[in-house]
């Protein structure tokens, strides 16, 4: 367990420090952003649209463009010079591996969540109305589940990031679905007296939609953590 | 099996035996048995394509074979990967060194993988030997091909391993710096580490071996000791081999 | 073997379909439906074919990352091909299936989100596939996506069966004509998924062995 937690560390600190350290993907992450949230406002604006349907739609649409940059990002340092075999020729379990990887792209995207949230709610002028509990809840779960599924086709994809853009939007399709619902829930876009009903059948409520983001990501987090040894070790 | 090939198949550091390896029905290693034993350094010949890294890799664990074993001290490297990767340390024409970490970084993260005790003073005993001290807080990329070389060194002497892989690690050096890695290699033999290296530079590769083993259409066609044969004819006769096949 | 199995099929598609507009024609809820009840008989089992499909795909996947034989890759790509082939089907019977219905080509329920979700996931395979040019790589990739895409399966499937859904039953099968024609048009497909599986598997080892011999 000791030695379980000496590489864990190693890996985890050693992505930290070369992202913080280079740069190379959280500008580009946030400016690409604020572009999509920019993009929609106006859109809404010219459009008269509600502004409570288009803002939660705006951050799960920066949210997974981001996603897909700070997942390219992960094996990207580890192709230069072959890094990657400096890591698999040490005595480290590829699941350490694939689990420290994870939680650097989870804490890239929460890093961007923490700047990007904010600009949503103030250019949409919409509120989780004192949620914010269930607002974090929320995007912590599509973040584990973009994160779990970016890792591991990221590892295998290194040298075509179109092709890992395809991958993750395809598999997150089914999640994306009660995790839009469950922040048109949030801002109040849907009355909660109405959710579960009609043409919102699909998601029964709040706590259903999340209930459903937790299985999702318990799901793929575990199946991605077991595939990917298939996937690096040749 | 005659006393002496028991004998050192018994002192077989490295035990390589019916290894084949086939890449979309293409075959790239057929049947090879090759013993290596304690503080021997072997230089592996061969042309482009000969198998020589897919070889490599497969002692190193990155590669599975089809068929046959490889196994390091007794360990099998496919089946104890966390009894044989201690032993072995890897050096290629690749520096597997991150650019954006310093230099004493590079080397505590791989000190830490390795779950190597006391890393600061290992890291600062390492760099004292490569020549690399005065560079521990400078980032690896502004370090030229040859000290990049030396902190590669660095990193795959680091947990003190017994087995050295080197796979072309001459590529790209300076005649300086060339020499400078035929020193290590002498000094790791002599501190009784065991070397298999991969080299196109015959000349260089026969220097710092003392048995040379020549890889040609999948299979082992020549091993012999250095002191037996006359080097220099036989890197004339090597190149002018490798040019007929090119 | 593979010639009686075209000739088996054929006969029971054709009997299906001569027993789908006769004798087991079905019963529609809505008085202005004629022709379009019928597409039953190809829609649902079309989605059955599409499922069965991406089993195999699934098992094909874990076989070759356990084994490492590229006639479980070919066996993959086959299947994983016959299911877009069924699963484009589906969405387009099912179109066209809707109109008369509900009076829209498409509509957001969780079934038709699901039939929508397995097309992309066969899409997202074949994409794959034709853009990896390594063999080896492609073998692997396409396994690993298999799984995981397989595992997206049930995720749809249960928000299709938990909730409420506007997708519901338009045709009923009362009589045993109505049954045994329905059931017979599920073989006839299934047989048919099986012989264009088959088919493409040999396409592919053929054309795996040309490669090998001309290099």
């Amino acid at each position: 367990m000791n030695y379980f937690w000496l590489s864990f560390k190693a890996i985890f600190f050693k992505d930290i420090v070369i992202e913080l350290r280079a740069k190379r993907v959280l500008p580009t992450m946030v400016v690409l952003g604020m572009l999509i949230v920019w993009i929609l406002r106006i859109s809404c604006e010219a459009a008269s649209g509600s502004t409570d349907i288009m803002g939660p739609a705006a951050l799960w649409i920066a949210f997974l463009f981001a996603g897909l940059l700070a997942q390219e990002r992960s094996f990207t340092t580890e192709q230069h010079q072959d890094c990657i075999y400096g890591l698999l020729l040490a005595p480290v379990d590829v699941g350490t591996i694939f689990l420290a990887k994870l939680l650097v792209n989870i804490v890239v995207l929460c890093i961007f969540e923490i700047i990007i949230v904010p600009v949503v709610l103030l250019f949409f002028q919409i509120s989780p109305s004192g949620r914010w509990l269930d607002l974090t809840i929320v995007l912590l779960l599509g973040n584990i589940g973009i994160s779990s599924i970016g890792t591991l086709f990221s590892a295998i994809v290194q040298f075509s990031s179109s092709l890992l853009s395809i991958i993750v939007l395809v598999i997150l399709l089914p999640m994306m679905i009660p995790a839009t619902f469950a922040l048109l829930l949030l801002f109040g876009a849907i009355p909660e007296e109405l959710a579960g009903t009609g043409a919102l059948a699909f998601v029964g409520n709040f706590k259903t939609a999340v209930a459903y983001m937790v299985v999702f990501d318990a799901i793929f987090a575990v199946a991605c953590w077991l595939l990917f040894g298939f996937v690096v070790q040749e | 099996m005659s006393e002496e090939k028991q004998k050192g198949r018994n002192d077989a550091v490295i035990e390589i035996s019916s290894v084949s390896k086939a890449f979309a029905a293409r075959a790239v290693l057929k049947s090879i048995d090759l013993n290596v034993t304690r503080s021997q350094s072997v230089c592996l010949c061969g042309v482009n394509g000969a198998g020589k890294s897919t070889l490599l890799r497969i002692v190193a664990g990155l590669l599975h074979a089809d068929a046959g074993t490889v196994s390091l001290n007794g360990y099998s490297v496919r089946g104890e990967p966390e009894k044989t990767k201690p032993q072995l340390g890897v050096i290629s024409h690749k520096s597997m060194i991150y650019p954006d970490l310093t230099v004493s970084e590079n080397l505590s993260f791989f000190a830490n993988l390795y779950g190597v005790k006391g890393v600061a003073g290992r890291i600062t005993e390492l760099l004292k030997d490569v020549g690399l001290f005065s560079y521990r807080y400078d980032k690896a990329t502004v370090l030229s091909r040859g000290l990049l070389q030396r902190l590669a060194i660095a990193r795959a002497l680091v947990h003190r391993p017994q087995v050295l892989l080197a796979d072309e690690p001459f590529t790209g050096l300076d005649a300086e710096a060339s020499k400078y890695l035929v020193g290590v290699f002498a000094n790791f033999i002599k501190a009784g580490g065991t070397i298999v290296m991969t080299t196109h530079n015959t000349h260089t590769g026969l220097q710092c071996c003392d048995r040379v083993v020549v890889l040609d259409k999948h299979r082992l066609i020549f091993d012999a000791r250095t002191s037996e044969i006359d080097t220099a004819a036989f890197t004339k006769d090597y190149l002018s081999y490798a040019r007929s096949r090119n | 073997m593979r010639r009686a199995l075209f000739v088996l099929t054929l006969v029971i598609i054709l009997v299906s379909t001569w027993m789908a507009f006769t004798i087991g024609e079905v019963v529609p809820s809505e008085a202005n439906v004629t022709v379009e009840k019928n597409i039953v008989y190809v829609h649902v089992p079309s989605a059955i074919c599409t499922a069965l499909c991406l089993v195999v795909v699934l098992v094909a996947g874990i076989c070759y990352l356990r084994t490492g034989k590229d006639q479980w890759d070919r066996l993959g790509a086959a299947s994983a091909e016959a299911a877009l082939v069924f699963a484009t089907v589906l969405n387009v019977t099912g179109s066209i299936f809707a109109r008369p219905f509900w009076n829209t080509w498409w509509a957001p329920s969780p079934r038709l989100i699901s039939s929508a979700i397995l097309w992309f996931l066969c899409v997202a395979y074949m994409i794959l596939r034709t853009n990896i040019q390594n063999p080896r790589h492609r073998a692997r990739i396409c396994a690993v996506f298999g799984i995981i895409a397989f595992l997206d399966v049930p995720m749809v499937f249960v928000t299709a069966r938990l909730m409420t859904d506007q997708h519901i039953d338009n045709v009923r099968f009362e009589t045993a004509a109505q049954s045994a024609s329905f059931g017979l048009s599920i073989l006839g497909i299934v047989l048919l998924a099986a012989l264009l599986i088959w088919l493409k598997t040999d396409i592919l080892q053929s054309k795996a062995k040309l490669e090998r011999d001309l290099t």
